[in-house]
């Protein structure tokens, strides 16, 4: 079986932010920076979540924004959840960087804090620029320094680190910094963008991507990439950049459950 | 078609970028895309796929974008030269007759899916009549050919292919998956959002081969046996009970998208090991 169907019990909640929670599970599972669980919560719905705690006890991170994620965020200590993980596959750290750049805004930090861990602790020097609409979003920014990350921080509003984008904090760094890789998850026109900065110059890069999931497997075809045809919850989520580059949907539409497009706002 | 290898409805089949995948990189004889029909459908909630020790369990629900919108992604699959049948479902024979109707320009055959166990009411597989009526009248309107896809979950579905048949069916699919259910005994519920739903993989295939078998006893339309097909060697069983091709889709699960390729390639070792020139030489050999 690729990923049997386990319940457990929540074992710990860390309120984040006032928006984000991390839920500990009462389960282990070995997996690799960028793999997700689909998560089931009984009667309410079953929803992809990237692994944000890989050692020890899986934790995974959610933002209330949707009926699932709220309903997952009235969850009590000791509720059950059922996980089918580690899925998809992860990020991938070469033998060969010695000094990368994650980049994250908004739940898009989720598993890169785990990335960073797993870099520094194979020896290699990361800097992260962590992205949130305004100070009191900021995720794992304890997490990237207590590993000796070199951190900065964008906040939209202007209350923490840059006012702008992370991306406004990657255009800086580049001019005067640069990187072997770099690792990137946010939302998709950040990643856009992102990915056109580490382009010009020429840093190899790797997105992670999110799109609705039905069977996170890889048999049922509803995410789908137009243009290269990769499932993102099979060949990724997390892509290469000339992996990416195939893919004529990446930061132009999404399919829904219908398999209707749906257009990403431009900022 | 370049092989007998079919890519079953409803796997890898919802655009077609997907189906493209399958056909070239997969190398499938041919495609069948995901159930369309007239209006836009979400299908069911999640969990609406899940592996179980017996096989995989779906109930997707049709989800599907409504045929208008998918003739882009048949255009794009007739530009790029594979052999596409397009899947059709309806809640009425005019909707079934719609849905054909409007896609069969871009489609090398349609299939009728007369048989989704995870749709709400009778099915018409399960009638009769109704899978008559539904084959008869898209048969009327259409120039190329028609599968009707039939169900396993009825007591005797040698009178379903023989209405199909007389209603001038092109070929028959058998079968669908079967109904079925599993129950988490922590959380204890039933694990599909739809409760019940659609079980395929190996555990299906002795239940369609003997569909093949005792169909094609009776009825003199063309097979596709479809369930279970994992190995060359069980589309050749398929083939010794009647079957002229075999739908494939469970497997891509566990044997990759090129599974197509593989299963080919034991067809040939099995024809080659008993003496055989062609794949027509067993069809219906064990009967």
């Amino acid at each position: 079986m690729i990923a049997k169907l386990h319940v457990t019990k929540i074992r710990e909640i860390i309120k984040e932010t006032r928006r984000i929670k991390t839920f500990i599970l009462d389960m282990k599972i070995k997996a690799q920076p960028g793999q997700f669980a689909m998560v089931w919560l009984p009667d309410v719905d079953e929803k992809p979540m990237a692994l944000s705690y890989i050692d020890g006890y899986a934790g995974i991170t959610v933002l209330k924004l949707g009926d699932f994620t709220k309903k997952l965020h009235e969850a009590k200590v000791g509720d059950i959840v059922g996980i089918r993980a580690p899925l998809g596959r992860g990020f991938k750290l070469r033998d060969e960087d010695k000094k990368i750049l994650i980049v994250g805004g908004g739940i898009g930090v989720a598993p890169l804090a785990p990335l960073a861990e797993k870099a520094v602790e194979e020896g290699k020097e990361v800097t992260a620029i962590i992205g949130a609409v305004t100070k009191s979003e900021l995720l794992f920014v304890n997490r990237f320094e207590k590993v000796g990350a070199k951190v900065y921080i964008t906040t939209d509003d202007g209350t923490a680190g840059i006012k702008g984008f992370t991306t406004d904090a990657m255009r800086m760094l580049l001019e005067k910094e640069t990187f072997d890789a770099c690792y990137i998850c946010g939302p998709e026109i950040m990643m856009v963008k992102a990915l056109e900065l580490a382009r010009a110059k020429k840093i190899p890069s790797q997105v992670s991507l999110h799109r609705y999931f039905k069977c996170g497997i890889g048999i049922c075809g509803a995410c789908v990439l137009d243009g290269c045809g990769y499932r993102v919850c099979k060949e990724g989520p997390t892509f290469w950049d000339f992996e990416i580059e195939k893919c004529s949907e990446f930061g132009s539409y999404w399919r829904n459950a219908a398999g209707v497009k749906v257009y990403f706002k431009k900022k | 078609m370049r092989n007998p290898t079919i890519l079953a409805s409803g796997v890898l089949s919802a655009s077609g970028a997907a189906l493209k995948r399958v056909y070239f990189e997969g190398g499938a004889g041919a495609v069948v895309t995901k159930s369309l029909s007239v209006e836009a459908r979400e299908g069911h909630k999640n969990p609406t796929v899940i592996e179980i020790e017996e096989g995989l369990l779906n109930a997707v629900g049709l989800a599907n974008p409504g045929y208008k919108n998918f003739i882009k992604e048949l255009k794009y699959l007739k530009e790029s030269g594979v052999v596409v049948v397009a899947s059709v479902f309806g809640k009425s024979i005019s909707e079934y007759v719609e849905v054909a109707c409007g896609v069969a320009k871009y489609a090398d055959a349609v299939e009728l899916n007369l048989s989704c166990p995870n749709v709400e009411g009778k099915l018409f597989a399960q009638s009769e009549n109704l899978s008559y009526e539904a084959v008869r009248a898209v048969k009327s309107k259409l120039k190329i050919p028609v599968f009707a896809k039939l169900t396993p979950n009825v007591t005797d579905i040698v009178s379903v292919a023989k209405a199909c048949e007389e209603a001038k069916v092109d070929a028959l699919v058998v079968t669908n998956t079967v109904k079925a259910m599993k129950i988490d005994i922590y959380a204890k519920k039933p694990v599909l959002a739809n409760k019940t739903g659609g079980l395929s993989g190996r555990c299906l295939k002795p239940i369609a081969v003997r569909c093949v078998y005792e169909i094609a006893k009776e009825v003199d339309i063309d097979i596709i046996g479809c369930g279970g097909v994992f190995t060359g060697e069980d589309a050749v069983e398929y083939f010794l009970a009647g079957a002229k091709a075999v739908q494939i889709g469970t497997a891509v699960l566990y044997r990759g998208i090129d599974v197509f390729k593989k299963v080919c390639s034991e067809i040939e070792d099995y024809l080659r090991k008993e003496g055989f020139e062609s794949i027509e030489e067993i069809i219906g050999l064990a009967i």
